[in-house]
């Protein structure tokens, strides 16, 4: 050994006869030796800094000491931390064998110095070829390697067929080579593995050539040492720099001024949407401030049991025809329940759908559902996405039936709710009853105007109301009442965004971002060479048929409508400023324009204070919506 | 057939042939002089290589709707010019539903091959050693999702020792672009979850510039310095949506990964995180034992990006040329280092190029070749040799052309060091098979300790 430590601490050498017979090439091949063999290329990271997670069990089998005595691997591996490789004695390759035993003896020349470790560390050579490997030639192999009192067993077992099944279970790869005549060289092919295995048998770590080097293995053995000691891991992660955001009830980044080159990243770890469960019913039994009595259909009261498993459903991934999407992939709870980064849905297989997804914030108070209008309870509404080829793709009622039939995990859950099993009714009264509890008033306008708290918004803001109500006719839509105000009117109008989408004629050049701060003019030829024919989308009329009815969309709410964007029907406006310019603009003419879409002559102050007035109608109750949201199982295949 | 050629405990880390007579030569001439490229070399390197003729290619192909089975397969086509069905299909293996097949990489003692599906988040691992002709379907993972703790979109299948390192692209909470790179053991048992890190989580990271995206892409290592680097996509909304439909959708623009991320490879642990704006891609690293340097290049803003470490042992990321003219978006793709780091083969996938590029100065490459290989191209791999290389069409179902331009197509090459000339080729389409991705090669001499072929397996490559 301490001859081919030496004799390889060149940087390679030249092998003899390798590649003699090779037709790639008949130069003589140099072998480059393994970093095992030299100084470890950088500083092994510091014993306790870090953690080896658990690869899987140790396998087990009989094997036999250079004393011809039995054992089992799991005897020898009791309450040790264990170095297990496999070799064979005859193996020439010196990045092979030769390597896992050289660095074998390294550690155990090394460890031999720390009294303490002896007793608790065991390394284990185990012969992968019993016919040449008995055990004498196994105490052959091991003289000179035992001085010391680290304990290094040599072990080959009894034959072929007990060696195999341990083989199997540690992956270990070995082909017996033959000759030109057919006889076997005595030689192996194999991937070299040495294994990490703690005091409790589970493999911690597996080395192979590249990695395998004493000084990182060294402190393998002591980190999984200094865990069995109980003694407390240093924490590394030093998070001093992380920012500390609070709350964390909004998207992963809001990508505030990614227009600009001073852009700054303002990411929250998944880990960090921290779930808590809400008393959703109270959102219904006291409606917040501002909202009325929530409209509840008499054959589908509601119960925290329906909310649960409406709850349940709505973030179940499974109830779509490839497990990829649930009610929340497009209305993302702290994206406002709608989705802030796009701005027309995609469904199953990324398929175009042609709208923005909806809020369902105050979703209960809706008389129309959809863009369009053409649903009337939420109940049957929750059919449309589960169906639609475009977005879950289910291909039937009876599939997504089946489908929560075949999860134990709904197990008694339909019957506990509904006294009945899962149907097409009661899937719908589920998920209908927990959007029906995602209620959220109490804004600061509603504490101004409906509480009388004159602190609560701005001087800027009620200028903003004002405007609102009277000079920019906003509330003609979205209305305004006495005791509570839902700023829609169950109404559909043409503004002219649906016109322009339809009958628009692409020309010349698109800006696309392609960075932060970095925009690039694309033209349209080359985009649309990469772009599906774009579906069109006629409102109102996809459910009439009445000329009237072209491209006129339900007026949304504005409640948390500082949440929402990108914003219209088909997400084409970014900001709330721009809405309002868009509006003070008279909005796009054409035939079916509804009259009350004209321009508003508003000056770039008034525009400002409407967009002042439009962010103090975020209900206070959000982060307890999304945290109960985050608090839901999402439900994804096992 | 040598017992060098074929002994695989010499074939552990790769890389080597070349780098081993390159060396070789430093020491005889003090000149580099060996022309090989190393597409093997794209793969992890711990693992067996074919330095000779390579016998299979297997292609990771899409289904497409409406063509064929529509569903998602393995396609082997024989590339051995000394067999009878060389240049023809001899085998494909449906695996059910359209999943997004994309990448896929074999395990560390290359008996498997793992192949991801964007979509259903669905990791295929197929035995391709029982018979390397026609591989089988061993095990399906379906539990990807659930079991790492929400990442979605497993994409780069890469292997360590015994196991195989999987990165995200997304996740199951908003299908946006925070990920994490996700370790599994050769026999497919979850092991860990490795989150990229993010403002409000650096995990002991330290941003060097304005941005800590949590994106994720693609990964290669450097054990030599420890050094493990993943670069940034974009999330499962972006991947999946029509692309037209995107690129003028201004929101779902601003969703798109900025950094590279310096791991320390022992630990997992994140260390550093570079801002490379316009989403880095594809990451290789050069095999030169001292060079320790790795290029990526941005999809979107379409440069060349240098990841190196300098002489006080600092690494540091530099933006060291633009491909193409980049205010027409060519959208570099797929990327290849020859293994005497002295060139760089680039696919644009808007221009249907592949361009080479001189990079033995890495801080100054020049392009030095191109050559239009269709409508659209996206991978590109090359024989260990350097001699012949294979191109596929595919970039995403949503994201391919449309119309006439979508051409599916698989086509091998040969490199005489000037020019590309094509061999053969395959027509996905007609052939009813689909969108061609992912190529990785397979050779009979892998898996048979007594068999004559023209295939030679690699020895050691330390370097890496």
């Amino acid at each position: 050994m301490t001859q081919i430590i030496l004799f390889f601490s060149l940087v390679f050498l030249i092998s003899a006869n390798c590649f003699a017979d090779n037709s790639a090439t008949s130069t003589r091949q140099a072998v480059i030796l393994a970093p095992g063999y030299g100084p470890l290329g950088f500083t092994a990271p510091e014993v306790g800094s870090y953690q080896l997670p658990v690869l899987s069990q140790a396998g087990d089998g009989q094997v036999i000491d250079t004393n011809g005595d039995e054992h089992s691997l799991s005897q020898l591996m009791h309450n040790q931390v264990v170095v297990l490789s496999f070799i064979y004695s005859t193996c020439s390759d010196v990045n092979g064998c030769p390597l896992a035993t050289s660095v074998l003896h390294q550690v155990k020349t090394r460890m031999n110095k720390e009294p303490q470790l002896v007793g608790r560390v065991r390394l284990l050579t185990l012969s992968f070829n019993p016919e040449f490997d008995t055990p004498d030639v196994m105490k052959h192999y091991a003289k000179g390697l035992q001085e010391g009192k680290l304990d290094w067993r040599f072990l080959t077992t009894r034959s072929e067929q007990q060696l195999l099944p341990i083989l199997k279970k540690y992956q270990q790869s070995r082909q017996k080579e033959y000759d030109e005549e057919g006889q076997f060289s005595g030689t192996y092919s194999h991937i070299l593995r040495v294994f990490l295995i703690d005091r409790k048998g589970l493999i911690r770590n597996i080395y192979s050539v590249s990695f395998l080097h004493p000084d990182t293995l060294i402190n393998d053995i002591k980190t999984l040492l200094l865990e069995h000691s109980n003694q407390r891991i240093t924490k590394v992660s030093n998070d001093t720099e992380s920012q500390n955001f609070k709350p964390l009830y909004r998207a992963g980044d809001p990508k505030t001024g990614y227009e600009q080159l001073e852009y700054k990243t303002q990411s929250i770890a998944l880990s960090d949407r921290i779930g808590k469960t809400a008393d959703l019913l109270q959102y219904v039994k006291q409606p917040p401030l501002g909202l009325g009595q929530v409209p509840i259909p008499l054959d589908n009261p509601l119960t925290p049991e329906k909310i649960q498993l409406g709850r349940k459903l709505f973030f179940d991934r499974r109830l779509s025809l490839n497990n990829t999407f649930s009610c929340a992939m497009c209305h993302v709870p702290e994206q406002g329940f709608t989705s802030n980064e796009m701005a027309t849905s995609v469904g199953v297989e990324g398929r175009t759908v042609k709208r923005n997804a909806p809020t369902i914030y105050n979703i209960a108070y809706a008389k129309l559902l959809f863009h369009d209008g053409r649903e009337n309870t939420l109940e049957q509404q929750v059919w449309g996405p589960l169906l639609a080829h475009k977005e879950m793709a289910n291909p039937s009622v009876g599939y997504v039936i089946d489908k929560i039939n075949s999860n134990d995990d709904y197990t008694g859950l339909f019957e506990k709710a509904f006294k009945r099993g899962p149907s097409m009714e009661t899937i719908g009264m589920a998920i209908a009853s927990y959007e029906r509890t995602l209620n959220s008033g109490n804004s600061a306008f509603d504490r101004w105007f409906y509480d009388q708290d004159d602190q609560t918004i701005s001087t800027e803001a009620k200028k903003g109301f004002n405007l609102f109500q009277g000079k920019a006719g906003c509330a003609n839509c979205h209305q305004v009442g006495k005791d509570s105000a839902l700023f829609m009117d169950n109404q559909l109008h043409n503004t002219g965004v649906g016109y322009q989408q339809a009958m628009f004629k692409e020309s010349g050049k698109q800006q696309v971002q392609i960075a932060p701060g970095v925009f690039v003019e694309v033209d349209f030829a080359v985009i649309n060479e990469v772009a599906e024919q774009k579906p069109n989308d006629l409102g109102r009329y996809d459910v009439t048929q009445a000329p009237e009815d072209r491209w006129s969309y339900k007026t949304p709410s504005l409640r948390n409508i500082a949440l929402t964007a990108p914003y219209m029907h088909n997400g084409s406006i970014s900001s709330l400023k721009q809405v309002v310019e868009f509006y003070n603009l008279g909005g796009v003419a054409n035939k079916n324009l509804d009259p009350l879409i004209k321009p508003l002559n508003l000056t770039t102050v008034e525009i400002e204070e409407l967009v002042a007035f439009l962010h103090t109608l975020t209900g206070d109750n959000i982060d307890q919506l999304v945290a109960d949201a985050f608090a839901a199982p999402v439900g994804d295949t096992n | 057939m040598n017992k060098c050629i074929k002994n695989i405990s010499k074939v552990t880390s790769g890389g080597l042939k070349a780098g081993v007579a390159a060396l070789l030569t430093i020491a005889l001439t003090g000149a580099m002089a060996i022309p090989a490229q190393a597409d093997e070399t794209c793969m992890s390197p711990y693992m067996a290589k074919i330095v000779g003729q390579e016998d299979y290619v297997y292609v990771w192909t899409l289904g497409m709707e409406g063509l064929g089975d529509e569903q998602d397969k393995l396609v082997t086509v024989d590339v051995n010019p000394a067999s009878p069905s060389y240049g023809k299909i001899i085998s494909t293996l449906s695996v059910g539903g359209r999943n997004e097949a994309h990448h896929s990489g074999f395990t560390d003692d290359r008996k498997y091959l793992w192949a991801g599906g964007l979509d259903t988040n669905k990791i295929f691992i197929f035995d391709v050693h029982t018979n390397p002709a026609k591989p089988t379907l061993h095990k399906t993972i379906t539990s990807f999702v659930a079991q790492s703790g929400g990442v979605a979109g497993p994409h780069t299948t890469y292997a360590l020792p015994g196991r195989m390192m999987i990165t995200g692209l997304s996740n199951n909470k908003d299908h946006g672009g925070r990920t994490a790179l996700v370790e599994y053991t050769n026999e497919g048992e979850y092991i860990a979850t490795h989150w990229t890190p993010t403002d409000s989580q650096l995990n002991g990271a330290v941003k060097t510039g304005k941005y800590a995206d949590g994106y994720g892409y693609d990964i290669r290592v450097l054990p030599r310095r420890n050094v493990m680097l993943t670069s940034s996509f974009t999330g499962w909304s972006n991947y999946m949506m029509d692309f037209g439909k995107m690129l003028k959708d201004a929101e779902a623009m601003k969703h798109f990964g900025n950094t590279v991320v310096l791991w320390n490879l022992h630990t997992r642990q994140p260390k550093k995180i570079f801002d490379v704006p316009g989403a880095p891609l594809e990451i290789r690293c050069a095999w030169d034992p001292n060079h320790n340097y790795c290029f990526t290049t941005t999809a979107l803003t379409s440069k060349i990006w240098l990841i190196y470490e300098n002489d006080k042992g600092e690494w540091l990321a530099k933006e060291v040329a633009d491909i193409g003219d980049p205010s027409k978006i060519p959208l570099p793709v797929d990327i290849s280092i020859q293994s005497d780091d002295n060139m760089l083969w680039v696919n644009t996938f808007m221009d249907g190029l592949t361009r080479g590029f001189d990079i033995s100065d890495p801080f100054n490459p020049k392009q030095v070749y191109t050559k239009k290989i269709g409508t659209q191209v996206n991978m590109v791999s090359s024989s260990w040799d350097g001699k012949r290389l294979y191109y596929t069409s595919s970039l995403l179902a949503n994201w391919d052309k449309k119309g006439d331009d979508n051409e599916q197509y698989f086509k091998s090459y040969h490199w005489d060091g000037k020019q590309l000339t094509e061999k053969f080729s395959i027509d996905f389409i007609k052939e009813k098979l689909g969108r061609a991705h992912q190529m990785r090669f397979g050779a009979k001499a892998l898996y048979s300790s007594n068999q004559s072929t023209p295939a030679a397996l690699s020895q050691l490559a330390i370097g890496q």
